[in-house]
């Protein structure tokens, strides 16, 4: 008789992998066990899949619902969700999609499905209040490069070699034009959204390395550095004051005691 | 956190799901009590911002799907402390789970998966219990599960099983109404004496939702159910549902529905034939009292 932990190895293998072997043995239900457990081998990846096509309507939209619906499928069975929250599953979705044979002729598939991803998760979030000036203020000015920056949950960048925020206003608009001239250009985008609502902007590229560079957790001082080696121009003082006249900061992380230069 | 002050009511509640909220916070319907599952709002601060404004006009019971007190690979204590978060959040008037796993050595697979009934699982899950009751704070309510197939190995029944689970751990017990008609049909037991079994005590809340047949395959002519909570109660379970409320006396009923979802005015109406067939039950078991 097998332990528990190896029944559920084999129940796992069952559902995930379509082996049922090692499992059969063990069940009962029916005339046929086999069909019993058809039900939750079909409950999985139905669910899995209804979930995804769900999150990435606009790709579905894009790529037509057969082929989104076999890549789902593809997905779910090599990426089983690793978490409960089925609204987390599905980050690495676009990758898949975009590698399938066919994906070839829309070369800016990945992206898409990226920014539509992070539209989904921003749409979602909860603006904290901003962090303002003054706060900043108050601190030295020669602390200022070792502060790092707590950005608004709803917001993250993304650069794409394709202009698919174009692409993703277009399917939005549900009035998709008959001919439609999409030409690679690329975009440095700004996704920000709360309760609901969601806006995409375009950023000179200095300020979206430095915008992405204080999201991914960077000082202010490293940020800037970042900024500055891909625009010698970059401005780092007016970028700062920027991101706070925006509102994209909620609060300042201080550098711990002695660990700076 | 919320006031507190929200009691259990014995009148039937509906379970909240996400396409309502809207509506729920904008028109405050006159619904006594609300269930959510907590792994629909973790990953969603806006509704679950909305949730704690619901949470302060109506009693909320948490009802979750991801905790898996039976996997053999533990409890996800990250998964249970993002639970508890939102628990101390809107303070429950009940916290219940499931009698299944779902997670296997980091893979979630979202469905509520059968166990075999032995002494190896009873062991596991009484200490799972124990780490989910500590964990969140405060007593946990295990449902009896939907089933199609189950172990040849088990050496007890699922009440037996249930029951001493309720011995050892001090836990209470949710019994879904809809699930006992429906493994009742799949696995060739009576639901009635089932639920004759389970200890009246220990009931804290019912569970009442829509199933859909389909032919087995396997057996010309033959038919078995699938617990979709995408329909209306069906008349066999109503029946037992009336029969479940004579024997438990008055308790939290709650009715489930999560896909294909309806107007919010349907699980409403259902929700009043609850209380109505669980009112006229009860006047039927008073008035037997007084004639014998």
């Amino acid at each position: 008789m097998p332990s528990l932990a190896e029944a559920q190895t084999r129940l796992r293998a069952a559902i995930v992998e379509d082996d049922a072997a090692g499992l059969l043995p063990l069940l009962v239900g029916g005339h046929e066990p086999a069909k019993r457990l058809a039900i939750h081998q079909r409950h999985y990846e139905t669910s899995l899949v209804t979930a995804l096509l769900g999150k990435f309507p606009a790709a579905v939209w894009l790529v037509g619902a057969p082929f989104a619906t076999e890549a789902a499928r593809e997905f779910v069975h090599r990426h089983p969700p690793t978490a409960p929250c089925i609204a987390e599953y599905g980050r690495k979705f676009p990758d898949l999609l975009a590698s399938r044979p066919g994906a070839e002729r829309l070369p800016y598939l990945r992206w898409f499905g990226e920014l539509e991803w992070h539209l989904g998760h921003v749409a979602v979030a909860i603006d904290r209040p901003s962090l303002t000036m003054d706060a900043l203020a108050a601190l030295e000015a020669a602390a200022l490069p070792d502060v790092s920056l707590v950005l608004q949950p709803g917001l993250r960048y993304l650069a794409a070699p394709w202009p698919v925020d174009d692409l993703i206003k277009v399917y939005l608009s549900e009035a998709a034009p008959d001919h439609y001239v999409f030409e690679p250009a690329e975009v440095q985008l700004e996704i920000r959204g709360a309760r609901g609502e969601f806006r995409i902007d375009r950023l000179e590229p200095a300020t979206f390395v430095f915008r992405e560079a204080l999201a991914a957790g960077h000082t202010i001082g490293s940020a800037a550095e970042e900024a500055l080696k891909s625009d010698a121009t970059f401005d780092p003082g007016r970028a700062l004051a920027a991101v706070l006249a925006d509102g994209l900061a909620a609060a300042v992380n201080l550098p711990s005691q002695g660990a700076g230069p | 956190m919320t006031a507190g002050l929200h009691r259990v009511s014995a009148r039937c509640g509906v379970g909240l799901r996400l396409p309502h909220l809207a509506e729920v916070v904008a028109s405050r319907p006159p619904v006594p009590w609300f269930e959510v599952h907590p792994e629909n709002f973790l990953a969603n601060p806006h509704a679950a911002e909305l949730l704690t404004t619901i949470a302060c006009d109506y009693p909320i019971s948490v009802h979750t799907v991801g905790v898996s007190i039976g996997s053999a690979s533990g409890i996800d204590r990250s998964h249970l402390g993002r639970v508890r978060t939102l628990v101390d959040d809107i303070d429950p008037i009940l916290v219940s789970g499931h009698l299944a796993w779902s997670t296997h050595a980091g893979d979630y697979l979202n469905d509520l998966l059968p166990l075999p009934y032995d002494h190896e699982t009873l062991l596991l899950l009484a200490r799972h219990i124990d780490e989910v009751q500590d964990g969140l704070g405060r007593p946990y309510l295990v449902e009896n599960p939907s089933s199609y197939v189950g172990f040849g190995t088990s050496t007890m029944t699922e009440v037996e099983f249930l029951s001493e689970l309720v011995d050892r751990t001090g836990c209470r017990l949710l019994c879904d109404v809809s699930n006992i008609y429906l493994s009742g049909h799949n696995m060739g037991f009576d639901p009635y004496a089932y639920v004759d079994g389970l200890p009246i005590e220990t009931i804290g809340e019912l569970h009442l939702g829509g199933f859909t047949v389909e032919e087995d395959e396997s057996n010309p002519g033959a038919e078995f159910l699938i617990d979709t909570h995408s329909a209306r109660i069906s008349e066999p379970v109503w029946d037992l549902y009336a029969h479940a409320v004579r024997r438990f006396g008055p308790r939290p009923t709650l009715i489930e529905w999560d896909n294909e979802i309806p107007l919010f005015a349907t699980l409403v109406g259902e929700a009043a034939r609850a209380d109505a067939v669980a009112a006229q039950a009860l006047d039927r078991q008073v008035r037997h009292a007084i004639a014998g």
